[in-house]
């Protein structure tokens, strides 16, 4: 015992930089102004930061892709807030509003590959003295060594209700999450193409609805949401007129697909990959579901102690962590989804909308 | 946060009292110094937004509760009474323009609404009720405006169910407007004549007839005093079917030339009454409810005391072939002999004086079945009289409805809900549910509730959300967790309403569905 203990020390100075050494932290928001740090593997609270002016609570985190900063959504979602994960201070901030103008962060955010670029959805309304002007969507692209009263670098023109924003891989492109998931020039927002989901083509199967505001990719760079569409050619009492399918958009490759895997029987919030089986997904919210994205089938559900809106996964695959909602994060065995553990929330604070982001370091 | 219609503060606006005065009042001034820094002076000397619509005292009513808790405007409840009154006579409905949609100023519970425009409807009527919009006249440009408030007010509006399956902003802010402009314009003949008419004068003597569901009918004397600017004070005797007699007094304001607000005190009870003046200025129309549980409440008619003579009620309005019972005939200006038509005799008069006649009946064996005219002299009223033979089958009214969990210590009450049993009797065809059915109508009736379907008997709801009192008034359970059930979850359900009754010594049941659900938290003037 005590020599393998020396080893792996031994090891682990040789290797200070070493990714493969590094540890998984998850990243969660709780009520009215906490951004949560856990070591996942120890099941503890490693750090809870304070976020100034954050209003009623947290909404989107998206770190940065060195795992130093987190960038979130808050203050009714008027505001993004960057936080140094070591200090705890407030190193990045954006309010978006002024005087004449509203402007509310509607869920979508991400960051480039590079680190360099922030990229907020934004929802803005002109407030005139007696009436209000809808203005259409846009991208804010901010430079993230902005620091604090940071203003937009460019503002894109986007679909509405975006509801997630991702960067490919290799910063070429930005993908918004819409009615379509429309692929952009991430300099210009020009539309360069898109993946179509209420626009698809599939005979017989209504569009489908789908309503996912959860960056889960951490683990895979694979983007995936549930979707649920409907038969037209059945009668809805049968019980084969619903089906819930997932899509996938893999950010290295630009590789999007979909597919059914039940008739409908459960509802499912959102849905994260396994890295080391990428054909098995996980989905949540009362109960959790183990999906064959492969084949297409459900291949185990049991049903959650309470309502969790998030599921994120372990860099290698053996567990899986669902939150949101109320005030603690579950740990399940993916193979087996034996429930290992849970970490609390201090305080008892829920997390709400807040996203479950894993980072290394 | 800011506050909202929590139900303590409920509709209070339009019976908000307001110092009385002689002559209407002008408030031009009070609205362009309470109004004037953000709604600019029009060319036609108005100001902008507030003169390109029309709609109900309430709906002013909460728009003004808008302006003061999103746009600060700084109000006193005097002012605001003053206020809409001032707005609902100069921008109102005509009475026609609320056909149809009145159900949602009365409060009514379980009301299954129908909109003619299902696309609409489903664009517009998912967080509110369609009448709501049915109820207000503008512009298209106003619709548009509104629109603008809409998506810029709750921004998640086009990322919700029924939002994002379509393009929700676009067809709100770009089609919407010309169809709303189409169906509700802000100028029509129905306003332009109605705003002709001569005051309305309500000082004097009301007779009224009412039901209040669970406990049956009640008739009496409402007078009315004015106090001036269309409000008066009240005061009323009131006899139930049962027998017992009250009395009480309150006030009332008459907006738009027609939408009657009441407000009475009978003992310790508060109730409210949301009436429609008839266009000749003699009836009112509508229904009155427990100020703090609104579904308590029934149809209410009030008919000047001095109106041509009428009959406004006969109670019960059924009688059993082959037996006797006594009736009650309620009225003004009652005159002459009862008659009940072929096969139903009047054998005795037990008293009768020119509003009540009560009668002791009896109808034959072979008495025609179905409804009938009742006559009291030369007066009539149609179909006011089932004569039936055998009750086929219950109906249970509303059949589906909402109760809302409560109290339990939290800032909102529960919210009952009341049933009525209505017999039926099968028509000539023998089948029930077809058009020949004969309604005989509402009885007492045994109440009970049960799980309604496979999950709400796992969950065990008929134990834990609420329980059924006689009568048909059902009172959910507290607010918040409850321990005793699975994933500690509130006590809301999903029930079937039981109502039974005997006929003939046979047991005839009926069954109806009650929603127990969590705390309305905001429950607007019109939902
Ligand atoms: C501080 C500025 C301000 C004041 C003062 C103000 N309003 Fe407004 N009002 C607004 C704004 C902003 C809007 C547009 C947003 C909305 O509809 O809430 C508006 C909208 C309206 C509308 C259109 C609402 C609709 O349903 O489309 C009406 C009517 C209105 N106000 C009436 C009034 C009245 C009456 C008063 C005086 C008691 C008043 N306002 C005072 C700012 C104000
Ligand atoms: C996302 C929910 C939602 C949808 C969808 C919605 N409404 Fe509303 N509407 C509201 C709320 C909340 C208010 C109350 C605002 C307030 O507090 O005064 C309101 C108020 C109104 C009013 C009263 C405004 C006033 O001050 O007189 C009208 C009329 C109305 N809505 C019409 C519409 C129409 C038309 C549509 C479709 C284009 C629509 N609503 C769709 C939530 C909704």
């Amino acid at each position: 015992m005590r020599r393998i203990t020396l080893a792996c020390t031994a090891l682990a100075l040789a290797m200070t930089v070493a990714p493969a050494l590094a540890k998984d932290y998850l990243l969660t928001g709780a009520k009215p102004d906490k951004l949560v740090l856990i070591d996942a593997k120890a099941r503890k609270v490693e750090q809870v930061f304070t976020v100034p002016d954050a209003g009623t609570g947290i909404f989107t985190i998206t770190p940065a892709p060195d795992g130093r900063t987190a960038y979130v959504i808050l203050n009714q979602w008027e505001s993004v807030a960057g936080i140094d994960l070591t200090t705890g201070q407030q190193v990045f901030r954006a309010d978006l509003s002024s005087a004449g103008e509203r402007v509310k962060a509607t869920f979508a955010m991400d960051i480039s590959p590079d680190g360099k670029e922030l990229f907020v959805i934004e929802s803005p309304v002109k407030l005139l003295p007696d009436q209000y002007q809808v203005q259409p969507a846009r991208i804010a692209v901010f430079d993230t060594s902005a620091g604090i009263g940071a203003k937009p670098v460019r503002v894109l023109p986007a679909p509405r209700r975006t509801a997630v924003l991702m960067a490919a891989k290799d910063g070429s492109k930005l993908y918004a999450l819409s009615w379509d998931i429309y692929v952009l020039d991430p300099k210009t927002g020009a539309e360069l193409g898109r993946h179509p989901l209420r626009t698809w083509q599939r005979a017989n199967f209504s569009a489908p609805d789908v309503l996912d505001v959860w960056p889960q990719w951490d683990a895979t760079g694979i983007f995936s949401t549930p979707y649920y569409t409907a038969r037209t050619d059945l009668d809805a009492s049968n019980p084969d007129a619903f089906k819930t399918g997932l899509a996938t958009l893999d950010l290295a490759s630009g590789e999007f697909q979909t597919v059914d895997f039940e008739s409908t029987s459960a509802i499912i919030f959102s849905s994260a990959i396994n890295p080391a089986r990428p054909t098995e997904a996980y989905g949540v919210y009362t109960t959790l579901s183990k999906i064959d994205r492969a084949k297409g089938s459900l291949l185990q559900r049991i049903e959650l102690d309470h309502t969790y809106y998030t599921v994120n996964v372990a860099s290698d695959g053996s567990e899986l962590y669902v939150g949101g909602t109320m005030d603690d994060v579950g740990i399940y065995d993916t193979a087996t989804f034996e429930r290992l553990g849970e970490i609390a929330i201090p305080g008892g604070a829920d997390q709400v909308l807040a996203s479950l982001r894993l980072i290394q370091r | 946060m800011r506050k909202s219609w929590l139900l303590p503060c409920l509709i209070a606006g339009l019976w908000l009292a307001a110092p009385a005065a002689e002559a209407a009042q002008d408030e031009g001034p009070l609205l362009a110094e309470r109004c004037g820094s953000c709604h600019q002076t029009t060319s036609g000397n108005g100001l902008t937004r507030i003169d390109e619509q029309r709609k109900t005292p309430e709906a002013w009513d909460m728009t003004l509760v808008r302006m003061v808790q999103f746009h600060g405007v700084e109000l006193s409840d005097d002012e605001r009474a003053r206020l809409v009154k001032h707005l609902a006579d100069r921008q109102g409905l005509a009475p026609s323009e609320t056909d149809g949609f009145r159900y949602i100023l009365e409060r009514q519970p379980g009301v299954i609404e129908s909109p003619p425009d299902a696309e609409l409807a489903t664009l517009c009527a998912r967080c509110h009720s369609y009448a709501r919009i049915a109820l207000q006249r503008r512009t298209e440009d106003e619709w548009r405006k509104l629109a603008h408030f809409h998506l810029g007010q709750f921004p998640t509006a086009e990322y919700q169910a029924l939002g994002r399956d379509r393009n929700w902003w676009e067809i709100a802010s770009e089609q919407a407007p010309g169809q709303l402009a189409e169906l509700f314009p802000l100028k029509s003949e129905a306003w332009d004549r109605w705003q002709q008419r001569p005051a309305a004068a309500l000082a004097g003597d009301w007779r009224f007839v009412g039901h209040h569901p669970g406990r049956g009918g009640y008739h009496g004397t409402m007078t009315l005093a004015a106090t001036g600017d269309d409000r008066y004070d009240l005061k009323l005797q009131l006899t139930y079917d049962d027998g017992e007699t009250a009395s009480g007094q309150g006030a009332g304001i008459l907006y738009t030339g027609y939408e009657w607000r009441g407000r009475s005190e009978v003992g310790s009870t508060t109730s409210l009454q949301v009436m429609a003046l008839a266009e000749d200025g003699t009836t009112m129309t509508g229904r009155s409810f427990l100020a703090d549980q609104d579904a308590v409440g029934g149809q209410l008619t009030m008919t000047r005391l001095d109106a041509s003579p009428q009959i406004l009620a006969v109670t019960p309005g059924y009688v059993r072939a082959g037996e006797g019972r006594k009736l009650a005939i309620q009225g003004v200006g009652l005159a002459g002999d009862v008659d009940l038509g072929p096969g139903v005799t009047v054998d005795n008069v037990l008293s009768a004086d020119d509003q009540t006649i009560v009668v002791h009946v009896q109808a034959a064996a072979d008495a025609a079945l179905g409804g009938r005219s009742v006559k009291v002299g030369t007066i009539a009223a149609d179909q006011a009289l089932v004569v039936y033979d055998r009750i086929d089958r219950l109906s249970v009214e509303p059949p589906y409805t909402i109760a809302r969990v409560g109290g339990a210590g939290g800032a909102v009450p529960p919210v009952a809900a009341q049933f009525e049993a209505i017999a039926w009797q099968n028509g000539a065809d023998g089948a029930p549910g077809t058009a020949d059915d004969l309604r005989i109508g509402a009885l007492p009736a045994r109440w009970s509730t049960d799980n309604f379907d496979a999950t709400a008997v796992a969950l065990k709801d008929a134990a834990h959300a609420g329980s059924m009192q006689a009568g048909g008034l059902f009172m959910p359970s507290g607010a918040g967790p409850n321990p005793a059930r699975p994933f500690e979850t509130n006590n809301a359900g999903n029930l079937k309403v039981l109502a039974a009754v005997d006929d003939a010594g046979r047991e005839v049941t009926g069954e109806g569905q009650l929603i127990v659900t969590v705390q309305r938290w905001n429950d607007p003037p019109i939902r």
